[in-house]
């Protein structure tokens, strides 16, 4: 695996840029798929269009996007040469981004790696579980984030996402690799994007506090006991104790400082951007509050369009509490029971988001599966993964299908699109209960193996 | 330590899984019993075909007497009568003299386009092609628009009546004339609420060519600059010299409203021996898309009195229904408006008279006449779209049909067993496994080491996909290898066919040498089958939304090909069912390749076998698929042919696995004695 990882690497990479410079008339920005009102690239040029002539990029309910974003790709979008796609420079940079963004989950797999190699011989578990499956994590997950079809549409289909999910990625690569100031950047930025990364706050800190992800202390506890009974040195004790960390509070303060500091400047930055144009409320407002009331019901993968578009004007607001609270009930009863993977626990998190938030794409999705082939070696004996392999595939060509029937040949209507939406949300809801099913299993595995 | 066996007991499956498994373990009954029924329930299909009804209350058809009278139907005469050499110019004078609006549109036929994916993008995009002064090879549409009295301009009714200018049969005339008397009363009628365009339509490049080119420059309108070179061909060469001022007004293209529905009409040949005049209708668009129900209603109410068909005539007209549909290319010009979401019909009126006969003709024309205007009529009562009634169904009869919920019980019943022998043969693999990890589950022998050993099968059938996307890959670069291939020029078709059979072995055999033989990572064939059934179940699912008719013809090919197919060393079987399905894996195998097929359907019609015409044929045939965008084509190319090529795999599968499984033990055996004997 690792000897053909640069060159399949290279391949994704190389495959992207032809699409960029070659594929301009695929449209696949216009995709409801691809690019919500959040992350259109279109979207953003209009904004920064607006902004150019001193009026708030905001108004118009066109761009609902961050006044950071708008500084650093505005410029970009404005440039138009001839017979490429519109937005080839922006393009270019999201080639760039995806690439590092897959770097970064690859080192992120090393380091899962390491700690699991670590705390699988301190249980003297080694050649039992490694036996089998071995393959290198980090390299398979960055490949399946590079070739995944779904983030090169995305990357190709001019919208943000890309950003997005780099900053999620450089967020618990930093935990990872217990860089506070890397993490605390990452997490400011993902939530001041997309808003829903907020959640991920969880896993971070259990990162920062107890390392990468390790099997459960029980399981540490059972051997400690079974250890002291017959005779070992006293040497192997300590290496044991050592295993089952306790919760540094250092890190996670130094977290904690950096998370302030660093959003006391995105707060100033966007308020120096959106000087004289509107303020930060205006901008709290048509951000944060465009994703929570769901106010464009323009369809899309989720099912929450679909529901708001249909649901009494009444009961809209207890509706939108009781779709918004549905993430944060999750967040907790996840924690208690994954929080000896906190890597895992941010997979399941990001799963959720793209599952539930208010405007869900092709990206959202891209990321979580990447981060699946993280957990490559611990859920091997996941089930059903054929026919999720093959729903993926299904959903993904009945979708713009649907969409033609619907809005092109008019022989369909809106049912024939959300029943796609809703297919999609099963078998996500599906991918997610069995990994996180076959994760306990492999935990218990462990334990068995132990005990016996 | 003793409590481990009783926490390590298995809880129960959930009981969807265990309903699952009993279905997966029964599969051969289930999918026996699936596909049968399908057939039968597709063989009772014409009887089970209920009375269509006018779902839309606005239409009220009939409501109102017609106000198309013998007068009009003598205008029509006289217009006939009147005709001059050059046919646009008289009609536009014709249509000026009713102080309606007219224009001309001046169209070149379009080359062949290559448009697989036409279907996924949106019609509006591509710009109409504007004929410069230079060419002379081109057709002239007349086009006169009545506004409505009582409308605001906004919705527009297209009466459609084509003719060709180059040589005019008398039965054009006859419709000519008929549009021109219809157009005539309504520029006449106070009760028009809707505008209507009447659109006579130069069919010399056919008619779908001129009538699309209309429609295309009607929705992307092009304002030009300077108005349109005038032409000799367009006004006759004594019209030249008259003052060009009026003539360019005309030339500026006119648009009215939204198409709310458009009706063609045309007169056909003579039926001499018929005891009754008759109208067909043909509604099939490209891609099997059907008008609104409601349409044919219509027109069926007012014109019909002919009782209802018995089942061998209702199962021809079904047959012949899903026919034109599946080859998804529309049976007329209609086509072209089903494009831009209009619901039309075409109506093609086969009268019984002699030609000579006026009394009969006038007859005929007033009948005509009134049926024309009172679909007119009942479509300018329609406060909305056509929405009311269904657009997915099939007709036996103009009074009966078959709506989507019904017809989709056949192919529902065919696809049910997929699923199931899909799981059968991807848990089967697995299951093999199973019990010796229970058995070493529960001894917990002291090698742990042991357990994972049957482990990581979950993720097998990784090798299986491999194989499938590569021949996914291989069936689209195969789909597009007709596109170059037709850039060679002077082919005959017998070569073009062989050279792209040759270079699909070639791609072929470049893939596989790229990425590895399918058979070299030893996939087990029961994981190849699986995939096979998986893919193929997706491929005839989405194509059953996007042309259903294709994907009943089809499914009724590839679906017993796919769950007969077992590799052709597999042991394990008596030898009488073991021959016969040796057999019809064989002939399925030849009848799934559609040039095979082609062949043998072409043999068989035609009685004569000229092997290498017919081979040429069907590249004709794909010709014709693809020039009309028709999503058949890509059906063919990517499901159709991977399938087949993947039940071809299934079937040369080389069954390796036990067989290095016993050598392995053998060898360890041999290795054994060896040692013992060393020992000694």
């Amino acid at each position: 695996m690792a000897i053909r990882y640069w060159p399949m690497a290279a391949a994704a990479v190389g495959f992207r840029l032809v699409l960029v410079l070659f594929g301009g008339d695929l449209h696949l920005a216009s995709r409801p798929e691809v690019s919500t009102p959040l992350t259109s690239l279109r979207r953003l040029a209009e904004g920064y269009w607006l902004k150019q002539a001193s009026v708030s990029p905001y108004s118009g309910s066109m761009y609902h996007g961050s006044p950071l974003l708008l500084s650093v790709l505005g410029p970009l979008t404005n440039s138009r040469p001839d017979g490429h796609h519109a937005h080839i420079y922006c393009s270019l940079i999201f080639v760039a981004v995806d690439f590092l963004a897959a770097m970064l989950i690859r080192a992120t797999g090393h380091k899962l790696q390491m700690a699991r190699n670590r705390s699988l011989k301190s249980i003297d578990l080694t050649k039992a579980v490694n036996d089998t499956v071995n393959v290198s994590a980090g390299d398979v997950a960055s490949l399946i984030y590079l070739w995944n079809p779904w983030a090169i549409v995305t990357c190709v289909g001019s919208c943000t996402s890309p950003i997005e999910n780099l900053m999620v990625v450089i967020m618990i690569y930093g935990a990872c690799s217990r860089l506070a100031p890397l993490a605390a950047f990452g997490y400011v930025m993902a939530t001041h994007l997309s808003l829903y990364p907020v959640i991920l706050i969880v896993p971070v800190i259990l990162l920062l506090g107890y390392g990468p992800d390790a099997p459960p202390p029980k399981v540490f506890l059972i051997k400690g006991s079974s250890a002291s009974k017959s005779d070992v040195s006293d040497n192997d004790k300590t290496t044991r104790q050592r295993a089952v960390q306790q919760f540094s509070w250092k890190p996670v303060l130094h977290f904690i400082f950096w998370l302030f500091i660093l959003s006391c400047h995105v707060l100033l930055l966007s308020s120096v951007i959106l000087k004289k144009v509107g303020g930060l409320h205006e901008m709290f407002e048509k951000t944060y509050g465009f994703i929570l009331t769901v106010k464009d019901l323009s369809p899309n993968i989720g099912v929450l369009w679909y529901f708001f578009a249909e649901v009494f004007d009444f009961f809209r607001n207890f509706f939108l509490i009781v779709f918004n609270m549905n993430i944060i009930f999750m967040v907790l009863p996840l924690a208690i029971r994954l929080k000896h993977r906190p890597c895992f626990l941010a997979f399941v998190y990001t799963a959720i988001v793209a599952i539930l938030k208010s405007y869900p794409s092709a990206g959202d999705s891209a990321l979580y599966l990447g981060l699946l082939g993280l957990f490559v070696n611990e859920l091997a004996e996941m089930q059903f993964t054929f026919f999720l392999f093959f729903g993926y595939i299904g959903v993904s060509l009945l979708s713009p299908v649907m969409h033609n029937l619907w809005i092109w040949r008019g022989t369909g209507n809106a049912n024939f699109y959300f029943a796609t939406g809703l297919a999609y949300t099963c078998l996500q809801t599906v991918l997610l209960v069995e990994s996180v099913s076959s994760m306990i299993k492999h935990d218990r595995k462990l334990r068995l193996l132990v005990s016996s | 330590m003793k409590s481990v066996p009783k926490q390590e007991a298995q809880p129960k499956p959930r009981l969807i899984v265990r309903l699952g498994v009993f279905l997966a373990s029964h599969h051969i009954l289930f999918s026996v019993l699936c596909c049968s029924a399908g057939i039968i329930t597709l063989l009772l299909l014409p009887s089970l075909a209920k009375n269509t009804y006018l779902s839309e209350n606005a239409l009220i058809p009939g409501f109102a007497n017609p106000l198309f009278s013998t007068e009009d139907a003598i205008e029509a005469n006289r217009f006939m009568k009147g005709i001059e050499a050059v046919l646009a110019n008289f009609i536009a004078q014709q249509i000026e003299a009713l102080g309606a609006e007219v224009c001309y549109h001046k169209f070149i036929p379009r080359s062949k386009n290559f448009h697989p994916l036409k279907f996924f993008t949106s019609m509006t995009n591509d710009m109409a092609i504007q004929p410069n002064g230079t060419d002379t090879n081109f057709g002239i549409n007349t086009i006169g628009i009545v506004r409505a009295p009582r409308g605001d301009g906004k919705e527009t009714i297209v009466l459609v009546s084509p003719y060709n200018s180059q040589s005019v049969q008398s039965n054009e005339l006859l419709s000519l004339a008929l549009g021109f008397s219809v157009f005539s009363l309504l520029s006449r009628a106070a009760w028009l609420s809707k505008d209507v365009v009447w659109l006579s339509v130069d069919s010399q490049f056919g008619e779908y060519v001129a009538v699309s080119a209309w429609l295309n420059l009607y929705h992307n309108l092009v304002f030009l600059s300077q108005s349109v070179i005038l032409h000799t061909k367009m006004y006759g060469a004594n019209h030249i010299n008259d003052g060009n001022s009026e003539k360019t007004e005309v030339m500026a293209f006119k648009c009215a409203g939204t198409m709310v529905a458009a009706l063609i009409f045309k007169v056909g040949e003579t039926r001499r021996y018929g005891d009754r005049d008759s109208v067909m209708m043909y509604a099939e668009a490209s891609n099997g898309q059907m008008p609104n129900l409601d349409l044919l209603n219509v027109v069926h109410y007012l014109a019909v009195h002919r009782q209802v068909p018995d089942y061998v005539e209702g199962t021809a007209n079904l047959a012949n229904s899903i026919y034109s549909q599946a080859l998804g290319v529309p049976t007329g010009s209609h086509g072209a408006f089903c494009d831009y979401q209009v619901d039309v019909v075409s109506l093609e009126f086969s009268p019984t008279f002699h030609v000579r006969n006026d009394n009969a003709k006038s007859l005929f024309r007033l009948r005509g006449g009134m049926l024309i205007e009172g679909v007119v009529r009942s479509v300018n009562n329609l406060l909305e779209k056509f929405h009311q009634s269904f657009f997915l169904y099939f007709l036996t009869a103009p009074s009966k049909f078959i709506s989507v919920g019904m017809y989709m019980i056949p192919f529902a019943l065919l696809l049910a067993p997929l699923p199931i022998v899909a799981a059968a043969f991807a848990g089967g693999s697995k299951s093999m496994e199973k019990p010796v990890d229970k058995l070493i589950e529960h001894s917990k022998a002291d090698d742990i080491a042991d357990i994972p050993q049957s482990k990581g099968g979950s993720c097998k059938w990784l090798q299986a996909a491999k194989v499938l996307l590569v021949i996914q890959l291989w069936a689209v670069l195969v789909s597009l290898l007709p596109y170059y291939i037709t850039q060679i020029p002077d082919a005959t078709p017998m070569q073009s066919t062989l050279i792209w059979v040759v270079l699909s072995i070639v791609i072929l055999i470049a893939l596989s040498v790229l990425f590895g033989s399918p058979y070299s990572a030893g996939v087990e064939w029961k994981l190849l089958k699986a995939t096979l059934i998986t893919s193929m179940s997706i491929g005839l699912g989405l194509m059953s939304i996007i042309n259903f008719a294709t994907a009943q013809l089809g499914a009724l090919i590839v679906i017993p090909m796919c769950l007969f197919s077992r590799p052709l060393k597999a042991s394990g079987m008596n030898f009488l069912p073991r021959s016969v399905l040796l057999a019809s894996n064989i002939v399925f195998a030849v009848l799934g390749f559609p040039p095979a097929a082609v062949l043998i359907m072409k043999g068989m019609s035609k009685g004569s076998c000229s092997w290498t015409t017919d081979f040429g044929d069907f590249w004709i045939w794909m010709e014709f698929l693809w020039e009309w965008s028709s999503e058949t084509y890509l059906y063919l190319y990517l499901v159709h042919l991977p399938c087949w090529l993947l039940c071809i795999l299934v079937l040369l599968h080389p069954c390796r696995q036990l067989e290095s499984k016993i050598k392995e033990d053998w060898l360890f055996g041999l290795g054994g004695i060896f040692f013992s004997v060393g020992k000694f």
